[in-house]
């Protein structure tokens, strides 16, 4: 549990002394922060012995009371398998990142800022990680957005040299612009699941996770009363992960993310941030799966079809735009969204029925595990290559074999995984996500994942190719002429890092089905006795040969052709195009992105921006009606009608015919009284008269 | 125990006052660490009454002022006024001082050329008008009784008039003048209701209020009332006084302005919630609507300024907002969320608005298309820029997350279609503040410094003065952040003990 609490513990420190190193001395500034990277490797390590030696411990929980009042919160950790396997992939793989940037960084003036925020990253999703409850794990997520935009965004001058995107005369974006694209998309997505998270904590009384689980069987029959409400609140919760996690309809931010430095890409696209939503995902499954399989709520099943069809449409989709683009990291970049569309492929089906629920939710997370490292060490690589060739496309480079020899290596072991070549741990972990999709029984879903490993195949091909392979293109010959310029591998470090992450992607391979089988074994505990959620094991329907030939078969399908394409140049892929001039279509909406990007632009951006040019003049309209029409019309009131009219009517009524009228009619009186004081009669009248005032008066006085 | 607590931290501040006046000249530029050292006392007056409060006594006071009819000064210190008062109390005093450079520098601009007496004059004036803010708002904070209420209310409204009317912006005495009548309006109704209460129940004292209850006249009070309230709070479509007045005044009272209209917020549920639990419940729906739309509107109509100034005004009627649909949803948690809300919102308004003019106050520019790259050449305010940004889009460590959290929580608790689709509307006008306000970091502090801003050496960040106010601000709602608990349990016999038994 110490090492738990270390785990957090050390990434604060970090960033907290990195301005104190910062100012004794720049060697501390920089092997400061990295080694506090490595302090929480080693306390995520200490936590392995749990999964080996004493798994039955688990799941341990320690928490504190955050909040009592006007709900109970409680912040606290959560050890199971899932997060200790995931805490491990994230700060072992961040550690040796971290080592990377030692070279990568070297010299750049806003370096503490760097490694604050690199540490506050790493913090933060193992907070994520291991937090118990869904508010914790919330604000970790929120902490990860906030840091990733830091380090999108890390060169917020946006000189010319870090834009990104292109290349002429297709647009250019700024790393500044990048970040708050990431920030506000991901945004969409966690206010959604924030609002699904509370909705859910109405019926459920509770956000702790365990005890979540614990009660899920009681409190979705509830919910479900409610027609449609399971509905919503899966759509609200899964909105979450599809944004962090760059999941269709939400990932047009991926691609643009990595505008930061190298190793941030690293970090947000294998071990950190895009990881948050898959593992985000495995955590609600037991919650959904109780639902349906144990309440017998028929609505629970929705949260995993959806699950599972946004994961196979985003895998097919981003490898398809990867099959066209051109910057290195951009391909990286499509690639990383479509690989986690099949684990979130995987975590759905893994619900759609009783024998794949361990099965499915074992392939998630290995493919997760694997595709870590080995997205780790491509995108450290292209660091290095992009940095040596000065460019970030890749029709800018080739034949960079000869000057980068190691970082060919790595960087291809590391792509052959990616293809899914045995034994590499990309072939296994891919394996186990097309098996559990097939056994599902949903062809459609297949066929998609298919789709996807023949496009992986291709893709992956054509960037070894046009990155190392054939002749130098005429930007690497320039450079290679400069005066004062080398072309060749970065730092030790660098090189260090991307080695150590090749021979751990080549060990995991070769250890592949173990891993695998221990996986399952784990997971089995933690779902089946642990939590008791009812599972059968099925003898497999389809032989699993049959997967190994589809697999096999559509690798091979995709890299043959990109083999001849662009690594020995046998055929040549202008000729095709002015061949077939549907295929230039089809790659400009490739390029375009299948417009998606293009129509949230106009829709969301530009919508907000028109609505907002709309409400500002209406604004101003209102204003003006309300702060000086409205005050003017007053005054032109009170003048004309009030001032001039009555007021004036009024004045002389009072000022002047009044005393007239008195005097007036006082003359008349004294005229009369004079008059008939002459006779009698009216003298009788006048003391009459005078006599009754007084009688009256007297009366008043005695009452 | 210190005698009279609650009497000394309303009135302390208008000694100081006093004190600053009687003695300008011999005080000259030392009177704005007078003010705010009369300022650290009452803090500490507070902190000393919190924790009174916090162990569970709450301080009730009383002098009568007039027998029939029978008005008391009464004040009631409980949780709730309690965090109020302190919150506002340290915004006075970070505001206070941030205005001692700012303030001088102002007085350059608007008054060029007069001599060192005029100067002085003009410079400890802004001091003792300020003070009578800090009164005004720990007056209301405390008042339990509502013409005592009543009259901070008005004090408010006066002493903003001759601020802004002295040292605002290009058109200052006309919006001085607006603002005068927009705050005398709402103070009308207010009184006007408050009369009413008094000829059904004959007494002034808000914990007579109750007895109203079921009457068919509370709905007219309500109405009235909240009426006024909400031409302070700037709901829609009695907003527009806002933009002007936080445009044109000067940014050293920004924080105070927020205050100033968010406070509302507070007397409705002092007044009107919690007495009249069951005469309000018709006017949850309405508000929540009215809220609604109000937070959209806000947001969009921010996303479209371009004067610095502008930009956190229009925040504000959005930010204002959020507190109203916590109090709308009538739920413990809503409430108690959407007072909170209203506390982390005038802190991260203080540190937001404060930066701006900050920007203003080194750059001399208010459109923001002339801005861009600043983060460069002035680091520090660029990173108080985003944390006053983070701070108004609930990101945590900031207690605007808690605050949210718990007020969403409260909204969905109602457990209605409504609820739940007001809710989600709500969530996405958060979405709506967080796009403008990296939006505009990204506009105003990132990018490429224009040549002309290059070669300014006059742009650099701040003296500390002007800083660490600041950044003393953030770290206090960080610290509220990550401990609510704090909040919440003095909250909670004010509010939720008092909602369950109704």
């Amino acid at each position: 549990m110490l090492f738990a609490w270390l785990c957090l513990l050390f990434p604060l420190i970090g960033v907290l002394l990195t301005p104190v190193f910062a100012s004794l001395h720049p060697t501390l500034r920089d092997y400061g922060p990295v080694f506090f990277s490595f302090l929480t490797a080693v306390s995520a390590l200490m936590l392995l012995p749990f999964l080996f030696h004493d798994p039955t411990q688990l799941p341990m929980e320690e928490m504190y009371v955050w909040l009592s009042t006007p709900m109970q919160l409680s912040f606290g950790i959560l050890l199971d398998p899932l997060s200790i396997v995931v805490t491990n992939v994230v700060a072992v793989i961040s550690f040796f990142i971290m080592v990377y940037c030692l070279g990568y960084m070297k010299g750049n003036p806003s370096i503490m800022r760097f490694w604050m925020l690199m540490n506050a990253f790493i913090g933060s999703m193992l907070l994520l990680v291991l937090a118990n409850n869904l508010i914790i794990v919330f604000i970790g997520w929120k902490l990860v957005g906030v840091c990733s935009y830091g380090l999108i965004s890390f060169y917020f001058r946006d000189e010319k040299k870090y834009w990104i995107g292109g290349p002429e005369p297709y647009e250019f974006d700024k790393p500044t612009v990048c970040g708050y694209k990431a920030l506000v998309t991901t945004s969409v997505g966690d206010m959604l699941m924030l609002g699904g998270l509370l909705i859910m904590y109405h019926y459920s009384g509770t956000l702790n996770v365990l005890e979540l689980y614990q009660t899920a069987p009681e409190w979705i029959p509830v919910m479900a009363a409610t027609p449609g409400m399971i509905i919503l609140v899966s759509v609200l919760l899964i909105a979450g992960p599809v944004g962090k996690s760059a999941q269709f309809p939400l990932h047009e931010w991926l691609p643009e993310a990595m505008s930061g430095p190298g190793p941030v890409s690293a970090l947000i696209h294998a071990a950190t941030m895009v990881k948050s939503g898959v593992f985000f995902i495995a955590r609600l499954i037991p919650i959904f799966y109780y639902g349906y399989w144990t309440a017998g709520v028929a609505d629970a099943m929705y949260f995993f079809y959806i699950v599972a069809w946004i994961g196979a449409i985003t895998a097919f989709l981003a490898a398809s735009q990867g099959l066209v683009a051109l910057e290195l990291k951009k391909v990286l970049a499509y690639s990383t969204v479509s690989q986690i569309g099949l684990m979130m492929l995987a975590l759905g089906v893994s619900g759609f029925s009783q024998d794949l629920l361990v099965k499915g939710y074992t392939a998630g997370i290995f493919h997760l595990v694997s595709h870590a490292m080995f997205k780790a060490c491509l995108f450290l690589c292209a660091g290095t290559v992009i940095h040596a060739a000065h460019s970030i496309y890749i029709h800018e480079m080739g034949a960079m074999r000869k000057y980068l020899p190691y970082t060919w290596i790595f960087m291809g072991l590391a792509a052959l995984s990616l293809i899914g070549v045995p034994p590499l741990p990309g072939f296994w972990s891919k394996e186990a996500v097309l098996i559990a999709t097939l056994e599902s029984e949903h062809y459609a879903l297949f066929a998609l994942a298919i789709a996807t490993v023949v496009f992986t195949a291709f893709y992956t091909m054509r960037f070894l190719g046009m990155v190392f392979h054939g002749s130098a293109s005429g930007h690497i010959l320039k450079q290679g002429q400069k005066t004062g310029h080398h072309i060749g591998e970065g730092y030790r470090t660098q090189t260090f890092a991307c080695g150590i992450l090749a021979v751990g992607i080549v060990a995991l391979g070769i250890m592949g089905l173990n891993a695998q089988h221990l996986l399952h074994d784990l997971f089995e505990m933690q779902l089946v006795q642990d939590l008791a959620m009812p599972a059968i094991d099925l003898v497999p329907k389809y032989p699993i040969i049959l997967v190994i030939a589809f697999s096999i078969g559509g690798v091979v399908l995709g890299v043959l052709p990109a083999y001849f394409f662009f690594v020995n140049n046998k055929w040549s892929i202008d000729s095709v195009f002015s061949r077939h001039t549907i295929l230039s279509k089809v790659h400009t909406f490739l390029w375009e992105r299948w417009y998606i990007n293009k129509f949230y632009n106009w829709f969301f951006v530009s919508g907000t921006v028109r609505i907002s040019s709309v409400v500002a003049p209406k604004e101003v309209r209102y204003d003006i009606i309300v702060n000086r029409q409205f005050p003017e019309g007053v005054k032109a009131f009170s003048s004309s009608v009030v001032a001039d009219k009555l007021e004036r009517d009024f004045d002389i009524t009072v000022h002047r015919h009044l005393p007239e009228a008195i005097s007036r009619k006082g003359n008349a009186l004294i005229n009369f009284i004079r008059a008939d004081a002459k006779d009698l009669s009216s003298n009788i009248a006048y003391i009459l008269a005078l006599t009754i005032i007084l009688t009256i008066l007297a009366v008043i006085r005695m009452i | 125990m210190i005698p009279a607590i609650l009497l000394q931290i309303v009135f302390v501040p208008v000694a100081f006052s006093l004190f600053i006046f009687l003695f300008r000249f011999q005080l000259g530029k030392k009177a704005g660490w007078v003010a705010a050292s009369g300022l650290v006392y009452t803090t500490a007056l507070l902190i000393i009454a919190l924790i009174k409060v916090y162990n569970g006594s709450p301080i009730y006071e009383e002098y009568p002022i007039v027998i029939n009819p029978d008005i008391r000064m009464a004040l009631l210190g409980d949780g709730l006024s309690i965090a109020i008062a302190l919150i506002c109390n340290i915004l006075c005093l970070a505001l206070s001082i941030y205005s001692i450079k700012y303030v001088d520098h102002r007085i350059e601009l608007i008054y060029a050329g007069i001599d060192q007496r005029g100067e002085i004059s003009y410079y400890t004036r802004f001091f003792y008008l300020f003070l009578l803010f800090p009164m005004g708002f720990m007056g209301v904070s405390f008042a339990a009784d509502l013409i005592v209420l009543y009259f901070f209310m008005e004090t408010l409204t006066i002493v903003l008039y001759f601020l802004m009317a002295y040292f605002g912006y290009y058109e200052r005495v006309r919006v001085a003048t607006m603002c005068l009548i927009w705050g005398i309006f709402s103070a009308i109704l207010f009184l006007a209701g408050v009369l009413i209460i008094y000829s059904q129940i004959g007494s002034f004292q808000i914990d007579q209020i109750h007895h109203m209850s079921g009457n068919p006249m509370a709905f007219w009070v309500i109405a009235i009332i909240l009426v006024g309230m909400f031409a302070k709070l700037a709901i829609i479509p009695l907003h527009v006084w806002m933009p002007w007045v936080h445009a044109e005044h000067p940014t050293c009272i920004a924080g105070l302005l927020a205050v100033y209209a968010n406070i509302a917020a507070y007397i409705i549920v002092r007044v009107l919630v919690l007495p009249l639990w069951d005469d309000f419940q018709w006017f949850g729906p309405p508000i929540m609507v009215l809220s609604a739309i109000t937070m959209v509107y806000g947001s969009l109509l921010t996303l479209g300024q371009t004067d610095m100034k502008r930009i956190p005004a229009c925040s504000t009627i959005s930010q204002s907002a959020y507190s109203m649909l916590g109090i709308g949803a009538l739920t413990a948690a809503s409430i108690e969320g959407g007072l909170f809300f209203f506390l982390s919102h005038v802190m991260a308004k203080t540190v937001f608005f404060s930066t701006c003019g900050i920007v203003v106050y080194t750059t001399h520019i208010r459109n923001i298309d002339h801005l861009s790259g600043l983060g460069s050449k002035m680091p520090i305010t660029a990173l108080l820029f985003l944390c006053g940004g983070m701070m108004l889009s609930g990101i945590p460590p900031f207690s605007t997350f808690p605050a949210e959290v718990i007020m969403f929580t409260g909204i969905f608790a109602r457990a209605d279609t409504f609820g739940i689709v007001i809710g989600l509307i709500g969530l996405m006008a958060i979405l709506l503040t967080v796009s403008y306000a990296f939006y505009f970091a990204m506009r105003i502090f990132f990018g490429q410094l224009p040549e002309a801003l290059a070669n300014n050496d006059h742009i650099k960040d701040p003296p500390l003065t002007m800083t660490v106010p600041l950044i003393a601000i953030v770290l206090l709602s960080a610290a509220l952040g990550l401990y609510p608990s704090l909040i919440m349990t003095l909250f909670e016999p004010v509010i939720s003990s008092v909602i369950v038994n109704m």
